[in-house]
């Protein structure tokens, strides 16, 4: 009933549901794919826009049409009225807006309420900006629910198609299904450095199997002022963890000087009076 | 069908072929409808009549926010009409027998009817249950007599209430959880009995009719579980039963699946230590063992091996938490029963659930550690971990290619590859503590039967051996690499002396530099196997690799192996030199293409490896110079020409020759590390010369290209560079510098420059008055109409890349004021030309002081004023020197930052940083009082202390205090008096007016 029966194709065609908090760059995601933005359909009464979004595998051509129910309101439009027939579904939340990612589970939950037992896709969005909130460590959520869990940016196209590739598999059954044929994207608005991203993750892992440091306390004991107080006093010490041109961590075990980090490299330098050289 | 019907059906209609004015004609209609008083009535009537599923959706859609919105403002007849209505359609009945037309809203309903009626369900039972409908589940049980049907209506209800109420899966109010609590109680004392009851006969009685339904059943029954008293389920009948269907041949494998997740459920169940031993002993799980083995990648597997790993977590966590030596023994014995069940799964299983082992074979090595040294039986298990571990991290060869050559699918399965490790890397390394020996001697051998290997097709072996010797290295202290401890003195020299077979292929090469790298700390320490390491990185399984990424690595890892072997390279550098010839002019050669360097990898690192060598003082002078000009001769002489023919350059050709000036730059930078400060300016000061020409030509850029912002940030590295290399012998070019990067004012570009003057200011402190001098105005006169006054806001939208670029503008001009004042500098504020943004400046820093957000700024603001406090009011002549500014520091400054801040409630005393900053503004009372003496005092006491009725004794005691010596005493004093402040300001409201 709810399938739109626009354009009918020749070829397999599913419906996508997109979710996920206000924000977190549905409607960007949807819109990189320019076959897309030619045939799509703007309803700006229910707020939900149908995006027919063709990709080329190996095994013929298949279209998406991705119900990206972006800009409604929680209690507005007909909510999970739009999930019905739904045959597989991305929920996107952003890196950088911890509570989007908190509302992932009731996303979830009211999805397979309407629709039971279909193939979805987890994507972290806005993985290009910087300072994230949600680090790849703390996204257990697809594990509890066997969702795949994908990071993304909308913005510069990163992962673009995995979420997708992903969904044609399991609607397909075929797991070595590929796509033939690169989809025709928006050009990225930033520039993603993947080298940074991927030595930023090496780190974060090397880090976490690192002792915690124990013979560096002096350098923080004028910090202290209470025994009580020690549990935020901990989480906020922190050592300190110089940063070179592009993004390449140093995790040092010991505290770092401000002189040294100076010395070492003038063009990160950053003050610290709480740190004395 | 009436309109309503028809209303709907056309609001759920996302066809073109829909007319948009009729669409949203309907949707208004629908919106009415929703807003009548008679809503409930409706949709319970359209439920009982029409069979329409979007009409019965939007129904039930509309009843669920009805009741969750306003159902405390409905009649006592309309609840109660809505109660009986759908729990007579949950339990298959018709409501209204007068009229023939009547439909039973389940009779091959679709799910999502079913769970949407589900959710209106619990909806009432959240409102009513168990104060007004307390006979509600005990009401339903009977009709469960009706069948399948039924049943399955009910599994839907209790899934429902789990997810909408119980789960702890899900953020809650505390309000919801104040009803969970409820519900569970209710539940719990009244009929979860008779619940458990009605499961055990549901699936006793079709578990071969109808194994659907009985796998309905136990999923619902797995989520109750955790809350419901245990001997309900683990008794003489249910146990058995559970076991029967898990273990039964040829059945279901959805039935085997959902008994085991029952099982699951009851194994992680949350009690006390020696009871759950108790049960996890007698339920002799080694009957299922068996079940791993089939199909691997069947539900019913993954779902078993589930169990198993959960199993021994619980029994690993038993063995930590019992104390009786019995307990602790049994607990052993099940461990020893359950690992090789656990191996085998992790060995055989998917992904996702070897992740969950990893985490428990990790927490089993760290307990294992208090028994060392181990028994032969956790040898044992230590032993099949290294297998199991080797075994996984290898790839596999049908990506050898595609990895080779670092295509997409390579790129992917790296990239796949690289985090599956990480967790198989922290359990290696922890083996490796509790068994060094074995751990060491494992890796040995795989080494040498690598080695020993004539084949070539043995990459992913080989690459796995040397991944593991690598992730080991990680493991061991800097003293046990030094030293060769243990069998370390053997594999190093063996790994280093290697030529595998397969050294063209890019993994094994990669890892195979890598991890010489890694014990680079044992060649220092013997100084033999130094040729050795130089031909490894310099032969082609290094430097000279066929493949370009291996190249590219090779690069860097040998800088980092030059900067900690420099002092024993000195009788090596000739022909070090003479080795990296062609590479060194393959970087900078001008046909060089833009793509090939990003990220961090730019492959400079070769000319710094070059520096590092040829900037000892160990090199004669002579050679030095030799050295060095010719390297920068041909490199300046580059840019020179580039320059020169700027303006013939076509649009075609820019960018490649915009990217070859970039490989320039960092070139010559990169080199210039190796050289110090005290030799270039002290003892061989032909060098310095020789970098300040190269500066000259280098700044020349910024005059042909001010606007192409990745040349402009290399140059700026390059200053930065030479700063700190030429110290004081910089100043002359600093005019020429500063002035062409000043033109561009785009937020992110005043960041660098800001970032510069601080180096500048830090390194030279009053040595740099003039230059700081010259520029403020201007850079006063960008930060002001650049930064808003306003906070940032918060929220949606927020988040854009503008604001990101202006807090960072933000954040950095407050380190750049701070800096300027903690280097004596603040006369610059002072003078003729900066005189005019004083005022805006001290507002600003005033309006941060007490309100910004990042408690860091705040405490750098304060000392910021601290700092002036002292340098502009020595006694006599405050008002002379700066009109105005005692009054401010009074009036403004004491009042807003030093009394009223600290009541904000964003002044978090139990936060370090808050604390440190309130340390800051204790501080500064001191200084005020020691520059303004009672003329501060008696001014804060009447402004604040006063006006916030605080008691005379407390004012005294505070005077008393200021003029002591004590700081301590008087900032214990001060947090306890805004404390008590604070704390009648939360009872009384507003005591404190601002």
């Amino acid at each position: 009933m709810a399938l739109p029966n626009q354009q009918t194709v020749d070829y397999p065609s599913f419906k996508l549901v997109i979710v996920g908090d206000g924000g977190t760059g549905k409607t960007t995601f949807v819109k990189r794919h320019l076959t897309g933005e030619f045939e799509k359909k703007y309803e700006p009464t229910i707020g939900v826009e149908v995006h027919p979004l063709d990709f080329f595998t190996n095994c013929g051509k298949i279209r998406f049409y991705c119900w990206d129910t972006a800009g409604q309101e929680k209690f507005g439009g007909l909510r999970d009225g739009y999930y019905i027939h739904g045959q597989c579904a991305i929920i996107m939340f952003d890196v950088t807006a911890r509570l989007t990612y908190k509302n992932v589970p009731t996303w979830h939950r009211d999805l397979c309420r309407v629709c039971e037992n279909i193939p979805i896709v987890l994507c972290g969005n806005k993985v290009d900006v910087k300072n994230r909130q949600v680090k790849a460590k703390q996204v257990t959520f697809h594990r509890k629910k066997n969702l795949q869990y994908y990071e993304i940016s909308a913005k510069s196209n990163y992962n673009f198609e995995k979420p997708f590739l992903y969904l044609a598999r399991k609607l397909a059954g075929d797991p070595n299904l590929h796509f033939v044929e690169t989809p025709a994207l928006a050009p990225p608005e930033v520039p993603i450095d993947l080298a940074a991203q991927a030595q930023h993750e090496a780190e974060l892992a090397a880090a976490a199997s690192q002792p915690l440091p124990d013979d560096d306390d002096d350098a923080f004991e004028q910090n202290t002022c209470n025994p009580m107080k020690m549990g935020s006093f901990l989480r906020n010490r922190r050592v300190l963890k110089p940063v070179h041109p592009g993004g390449f961590a140093e995790i040092r075990k010991k505290s770092i000087s401000a002189a040294e980090v100076m010395k070492k490299n003038p063009r990160h330098f950053i003050t610290r009076p709480d740190f004395h050289g | 069908m009436d309109d309503v019907e028809k209303a709907i059906l056309i609001s759920f209609e996302e066809s073109a072929a829909i007319d948009s004015a009729l669409k949203s004609q309907a949707l208004s209609f629908c919106q009415q409808i929703k807003e009548t008083p008679t809503v409930c009535r409706i949709c319970i009537e359209k439920l009982c009549f029409c069979n329409l599923v979007q009409v019965q959706f939007w129904c039930l859609q509309t009843l669920h926010e009805v009741i969750r919105v306003k159902y405390a403002m409905l009649s006592l007849e309309e609840k109660d009409f809505i109660r009986k209505s759908v729990f007579s359609m949950c339990c298959f009945e018709v409501i209204d027998d007068k009229n023939n037309n009547a439909v039973r809203i389940l009779e091959g309903a679709p799910a999502f009817i079913k769970n949407k009626l589900a959710q209106v369900f619990v909806t009432l039972v959240y409102f009513d249950y168990p104060l007004i409908w307390s006979s509600v589940f005990v009401d339903f049980l009977p009709h469960l007599r009706k069948g399948a049907v039924v049943i399955d209506m009910f599994c839907r209800i209790l899934n429902a209430l789990d997810d909408e109420l119980i789960s702890l899966d899900y953020p809650r109010t505390p309000e919801e959880m104040g009803v969970a609590g409820r519900v569970k109680d209710a539940i719990r004392q009244q009929c979860i009995a008779q619940i458990v009851n009605v499961w055990y006969e549901i699936v006793s009685m079709y578990r071969s009719s109808d194994l659907d339904l009985c796998s309905s059943v136990l999923e619902s029954m797995r989520r109750y579980i955790s809350w419901i008293d245990i001997g309900l389920i683990v008794n003489d009948a249910f146990i058995p039963l559970l076991f029967q269907l898990i273990l039964v041949s040829g059945g279901s494998e959805q039935l085997q699946g959902a008994a085991a997740g029952c099982v699951l459920a009851v194994v992680s169940k949350r009690m006390d230590h020696q009871s759950k031993l108790a049960i996890l002993q007698n339920l002799q799980i080694n009957r299922i063992f068996g079940l791993v083995t089939g199909d691997i990648d069947s539900e019913l597997v993954s779902k078993v091996a589930a169990l198993i790993t959960g199993y021994a977590v619980e029994v690993l966590e038993c063995y930590k938490r019992v104390n009786t030596e019995d307990a602790k023994g049994v607990s052993l014995e099940l461990l020893n029963e359950v690992l090789p069940s656990v191996f085998y799964v992790m060995q055989n299983c998917e992904v996702d659930t070897t992740f969950s082992i990893v985490q428990f074979l990790s927490c089993y090595v760290a307990t294992m550690k208090s028994l060392s040294p181990l028994r032969e039986k956790q040898l044992h298990h230590v032993g099949k971990m290294l297998e199991v571990i080797c075994a996984q991290i290898r790839y596999d060869p049908i990506y050898r290619d595609n990895l080779d050559m670092l295509d997409k699918i390579g790129r992917e399965e790296e990239e796949k590859m690289v985090e599956f490790r990480k967790d198989l890397f922290v359990l290696l390394r922890s083996v490796a503590r509790v068994a060094p020996d074995v751990t060491q001697m494992f890796i040995r051998n795989s080494l040498v039967s690598c080695i020993s290997s004539v084949s070539e097709r043995n990459v992913e072996e080989v690459e796995a051996s040397l991944s593991l010797l690598y992730a080991l290295g990680e493991s061991l202290s800097d003293e046990a690499i030094k030293t060769g401890s243990g069998l370390l003195s053997e594999l190093v020299p063996t790994l280093i002396s290697t030529r595998f077979q397969c050294h063209f292929n890019r993994l094994v090469a990669l890892v195979y530099l890598e991890t010489i790298t890694r014990y680079i700390k044992f060649v220092q320490e013997h100084t033999e196997y130094v040729p050795m390491v130089l031909t490894a990185f310099l032969d082609e399984r290094g430097i000279h690799h066929p493949n370009f990424h291996v190249r590219r690595r090779a690069s860097y890892l040998f800088m980092r192996v030059v900067k900690l072997l420099k002092a024993k390279l000195v009788p090596f550098i000739e022909s070090i030199l003479q080795s990296l010839q062609d590479t060194v002019t393959r970087f900078t050669s001008l046909n060089h293409t833009s793509n090939d360097f990003s990220g961090s990898e730019d492959g400079s690192h070769i000319f710094e490896a070059i520096g590092l060598l040829i900037g000892m003082e160990d090199v004669p002078s002579e050679k030095q110079s030799d050295y060095l000009s010719s390297l920068l001769t041909p490199l300046c002489h580059q840019v020179e020409t580039l320059l020169i023919n700027a303006n013939a350059l076509s649009p075609e050709e820019s960018p490649v020759k915009i990217a070859n000036i970039q490989q320039v730059i960092m070139a010559i930078n990169a080199l210039s590390k190796g050289f110090s400060e005290r030799l270039v300016t002290a003892s061989r000061p032909a060098i310095g010369v020789m970098f300040k020409k190269t500066l000259d030509v280098l700044l020349q850029i910024l005059v042909v290209f001010p606007k192409i912002e990745p040349l402009r940030n290399k140059v700026t590295s390059f200053i930065h560079r030479m700063v700190d290399t030429l110290g004081a012998s910089v100043f002359p070019f600093l005019p020429k510098a500063l002035g062409q990067l000043l033109a561009e004012s785009e937020p992110k570009e005043m960041v660098g420059f800001l970032v510069l003057l601080n180096q500048l200011i830090c390194k030279f402190s009053t040595s740099v008055h003039d230059i700081v001098e010259e520029v403020f105005p201007a850079i006063a006169g960008r930060i002001f109409s650049l930064i808003p006054t306003e906070p940032f806001p918060l929220g949606h939208g927020t988040n854009s890349e503008e604001i990101r670029e202006l807090q960072e503008l933000q954040k950095t001009s407050y380190t750049f004021l701070h800096v300027i004042t903690t280097h004596d500098l603040s006369s610059v504020f002072l003078s003729p030309r900066s005189r005019d943004y004083l005022d805006k400046m001290m507002q600003l820093l005033l309006q941060s002081a007490c309100h910004h957000e990042d408690i860091l700024v705040r405490k750098a603001c304060v000392q910021i004023f601290i700092r002036l406090i002292k340098d502009w009011c020595t006694r006599p002549d405050v008002e002379a020197k700066v009109p105005g500014f005692r009054s401010f520091i009074i009036d403004g400054f004491a009042k807003n930052c030093c009394f009223y801040s600290a009541l904000d409630k964003s002044f978090e005393f139990h936060d370090a940083n808050t604390l440190i900053l309130f340390g800051e503004i204790v501080l500064a009372q001191k200084v005020m009082y020691e520059k303004f003496g009672d003329g501060f005092l008696i001014h804060f006491v009447t402004n604040c202390f006063t006006t916030a009725h605080c008691p005379q004794d407390v004012a005294a005691q505070y005077c008393q205090k200021l003029q002591g010596n004590d700081m301590k005493a008087l900032r214990s004093f001060y947090q306890s008096v805004i404390e008590n402040l604070r704390l009648r300001q939360q009872q009384n409201g507003n005591l404190v007016f601002r």
